[in-house]
């Protein structure tokens, strides 16, 4: 199954991570079932329907929480996470047994250019690299290298907004010559990411700060789960996965901390790049400011925290590694204030003026930063530029907190040429 | 005659296995343009993909065939030194000489740091 998220959609895709049923794909070459997942932006349209027409035929699509296309024949829409893995696996069986037909093909069956008959042997080209041969240009030498001199064909393309290694929802141009990010455009914005509630509830009154801090370990587990699953470590980003969602002030990182040391994490080459000025760290702030040095966060003004003797804690380096230890060192410093604050029984004391897991909440929430790898990435090589978007948290925070609802009022709708919303 | 007969049965396994390769596909359709295009998340490319491309290992292949021809070169050289004595040993002197500037000249260009 391949997931096309939308807003809020990477619920779904951690729950079906869990299920033993599915079998989740990257790439829509792999998959059967295509599952939109959540609220698709109109904007994202015409990518959505280059992706679904990726799928090799025979294949189906689920829609969950999103309004199916009303153009799409056969389609199911579902809201109850619960029911979700079942579904899929019911309208996987049924297209291979011949029981549900193929979904139909939404573009146009035609090149990208007219070529066919064009040129001395009919390939579309035009002397040795001119013309479109197979419909595109040949790549060619546009740019100067910005690494060592070799100059090498760059090449164009736009990336996004359904790749699996970006924050869901975002879109960049990127020129590439060999595996050197030559320049990054970052086009579309991530979709702004929902906190937990308690982060919103800490804004209206006091809140236990045990809550507070597991919300927080819960949301720096989840973004390790996604890091480490890009790093090819499957079996450590379930192990993330599960301990984020059975978190509890019982809970230790002890396991995954060993874990990493020794799967070779944090000795992989990717993670050596990707670092960030003091001005780009407060930029994003949170995490990423404090991993870059940065002093700054606002449990230190609570007088609740300061009862539980909170101080931040800080890398020097700034750079992807340095990203991810902190990550650890705080979900670390979670779990002991919520242990603490537990049992002492402390609540924040302040309501203006919270640190969320992506940074701080003074008068705004904080804002999406993603135009700032635009700066960051280029002179990365690819594998680099991929850790280093996986260890910045650039998305914004929505305006509403995480749906918690597991249980919908319609858990499955079959939807016919007719009805439906707009596409 | 032997040979005769060894010719037709090469002949008829080729063309069997030629025709289990293409019968299939013969009834494939190509697919369709939307899927001959890279992944790219619902982006798109605008040349393809095809393009000179720098493989950063090449230095330090190029280096493993220094040191391989120097042990190639050994083997043999070690069956006959008994027989020729310092002569050989001259010789082989020499010539590892001569390998070693390249390979002192590609240390110099930084071909062990890995890129």
């Amino acid at each position: 199954m391949f997931p096309v998220l939308g807003v809020q959609g990477d619920k779904a895709l951690r729950h079906l991570t869990l299920s033993p049923d599915i079998e989740l794909v990257d790439s829509p070459r792999h998959a059967s079932v295509l599952l939109v997942a959540g609220e698709i932006p109109a904007d994202r349209f015409e990518p959505l329907r280059r992706v679904h027409d990726q799928l090799p035929y025979p294949f189906t699509t689920l829609w969950f929480r999103c309004e199916p296309w009303p153009h799409l024949e056969n389609v199911t829409r579902i809201d109850d996470l619960d029911v979700l893995p079942a579904a899929l696996v019911t309208a996987y069986h049924e297209l291979m047994e011949g029981r549900r037909e193929s979904s139909p093909r939404i573009l146009l069956d035609k090149p990208p250019n007219p070529w066919e008959g064009a040129g001395d042997f009919g390939q579309g080209g035009e002397g040795m690299m001119g013309g479109v041969p197979y419909g595109r240009p040949m790549a060619m030498n546009m740019e100067d290298d910005i690494r060592d001199g070799l100059t090498l064909d760059s090449l164009t393309f736009r990336l996004g907004p359904f790749f699996f290694a970006f924050p869901p929802g975002m879109a960049a141009e990127i020129t590439l010559q060999g595996d050197l990010v030559q320049t990054w455009k970052t086009q579309r914005a991530p979709y702004p990411q929902s906190l937990d509630p308690v982060f919103f509830a800490a804004r209206k009154r006091l809140v236990p700060i045990a809550a507070l801090e597991l919300a927080r370990a819960r949301h720096h587990l989840y973004r390790l789960f996604h890091a480490l699953h890009l790093a090819g470590l499957e079996s450590a980003s379930l192990s993330a996965l599960r301990l984020a969602n059975n978190l509890s002030t019982t809970s230790t990182l002890d396991g995954l901390r060993r874990y990493l040391s020794r799967s070779g994490f944090f000795r992989l080459a990717a993670i050596k790049g990707g670092e960030l000025g003091p001005e780009q760290a407060r930029r994003i702030g949170g995490p990423a400011a404090r991993a870059a040095g940065l002093d700054e966060d606002l449990r230190s003004d609570d007088a609740g925290y300061r009862r539980l003797g909170f101080s931040p804690v800080c890398q020097a380096s700034g750079d992807t590694r340095a990203r991810w230890r902190q990550v650890l060192a705080e979900i670390d410093q979670s779990l002991q204030l919520a242990r603490q604050a537990e049992r002492d029984d402390v609540s924040t004391s302040e309501v203006d003026r919270i640190e969320t897991p992506r940074g701080p909440w003074l008068e705004k929430r904080p804002e999406d930063a993603s135009a700032l790898l635009d700066e960051i990435l280029p002179g990365q090589e690819w594998g680099d530029a991929l850790a280093t978007i996986a260890s910045l948290d650039v998305a914004a925070v929505a305006e509403a907190p995480l749906d918690t609802q597991t249980t919908g009022e319609s858990p499955i709708t079959e939807l016919s040429d007719d009805e439906g919303g707009p596409a | 005659m032997a040979l005769m007969t060894l010719f037709v049965i090469l002949i008829f396994s080729l063309g069997a296995g030629i025709l289990m390769q293409c019968l299939p596909m013969r009834r494939q359709t190509k697919p369709p343009w939307s899927q001959r295009a890279p992944f790219l998340g619902g982006g798109t490319p605008d040349s393809h993909a095809w393009s000179r491309y720098h493989i950063r290992y090449y230095p330090m292949t190029l280096l493993l065939i220094a040191f391989e021809m120097e042990m190639m070169f050994m083997y043999p050289w070690a069956v006959v030194f008994v027989e020729k004595g310092m002569k050989a040993m001259m010789e082989m002197g020499m010539f590892l000489a001569i390998l070693s500037v390249g390979i002192v000249y590609a240390w110099r260009e930084g071909v062990f740091k890995w890129q």
